[in-house]
């Protein structure tokens, strides 16, 4: 038997230091658990299920709509149902067997065309469909994204590179506890005959979140920056 | 004007944010690992026991930021604002929590 493969092996660096932060996280966690509020195993539990989420799915689902009229149709009609075909069950996947408060199970697609631009954003707090998108950027739960995002949409899209023009309506779907939603935006040029798994690598989580458009030359997210308020919410 | 809590200000102070420690150490993870167990906490106190439910959670940290821990990037901000929150209930206390941290703090160091 051959153990040969991780000689060579090069580890990944890692952070070699506890930071406060880290020691606080595990501190106010224990303090928890010692006063009986959660269980290590509640915890585990939503952990594990955390640990499985990310925007491949989404990704997917509208890689999926491209490719198939039929699909693209269910989205819209029972995003529940949809969201079943790139394994996820907005249902039933959650620890709590039944959706949470923070996750409720009423997600929305948000169809782009040509001339109709979708983006999302949540004005109370920073609401975001975790089951099939993972956990929402550092800006997105911003109060200056927040804030601004429905009030001068144009603007703050173009200050994430996004140039519209002047006959493109953009409209911004607000989440709540009740409702997610995913934008689905338009093919882009140059994808002529691409495979449902190359369609979905350029649909990054920028693009379902409405702040960025698909490209065929483009892969990852850019890192954004955090630009704090001015006139921050409720001053 | 919320009040400050001494233990907390001298963490967000004092504190390595991960930022800085990605860079000293050559990492490129955008999030701490810690981060997924902070959400976690989060989740099953607004979940099982609603201790301290999401939405209130979150106008909070929105508050407690903006007023105490603006220059402290996320998540950090975030396990600031939670301390803070639970400290002002009472669901812990300052004293609890500070001894809790140095056992815990200890303990992760301990060779």
């Amino acid at each position: 038997m051959s153990n040969s493969h991780d000689h060579d092996h090069k580890a990944a660096p890692m952070v070699d230091e506890v930071s406060d932060f880290e020691a606080l996280e595990v501190a106010v966690r224990e303090l928890c658990i010692e006063k009986g509020l959660f269980t290590q195993a509640d915890h585990n539990e939503w952990t594990e299920y955390m640990h499985t989420l990310g925007p491949t799915p989404a990704a997917r689902l509208v890689a999926k709509a491209w490719l198939d009229e039929d699909y693209k149709q269910l989205c819209i009609d029972d995003p529940v149902k949809a969201s079943l075909e790139v394994g996820i069950n907005w249902i039933t996947s959650m620890p709590s067997n039944f959706g949470t408060p923070s996750d409720y199970c009423n997600p929305r697609i948000l169809v782009d065309t040509p001339n109709l631009k979708h983006v999302v954003v949540c004005t109370l707090c920073s609401c975001y469909p975790r089951p099939i998108l993972g956990q929402s950027p550092e800006w997105y739960r911003t109060p200056n994204y927040r804030r601004r995002m429905v009030r001068w949409p144009r603007q703050v899209l173009s200050e994430f590179g996004l140039q519209l023009p002047e006959d493109v309506e953009i409209r911004v779907a607000d989440s709540n506890q009740k409702t997610r939603y995913v934008v689905m935006p338009v093919r882009p040029e140059g994808t002529d005959g691409w495979t449902e798994d190359q369609l979905s690598e350029i649909v990054t989580r920028d693009c379902l979140i409405g702040v960025a458009m698909p490209r065929a030359d483009r892969k990852a997210d850019d890192k954004r920056p955090v630009i704090p308020a001015i006139h921050p919410y409720g001053h | 004007m919320t009040k400050p809590i001494p233990l907390l200000e001298k963490i967000g102070k004092e504190g390595r944010v991960w930022g800085d420690l990605c860079e000293q150490y050559g990492v490129d993870n955008p999030d701490p690992p810690w981060r997924v167990f902070l959400e976690s906490t989060c989740e099953v106190l607004n979940e099982g026991s609603c201790v301290l439910p999401a939405l209130e959670r979150r106008d909070e940290e929105d508050e407690l930021v903006d007023e105490l821990y603006k220059h402290i990037p996320h998540p950090e901000r975030q396990v600031l604002a939670l301390a803070h929150s639970m400290i002002l209930r009472g669901i812990i206390t300052e004293k609890d929590l500070e001894k809790h941290l140095k056992t815990v703090t200890e303990r992760l160091n301990a060779a």
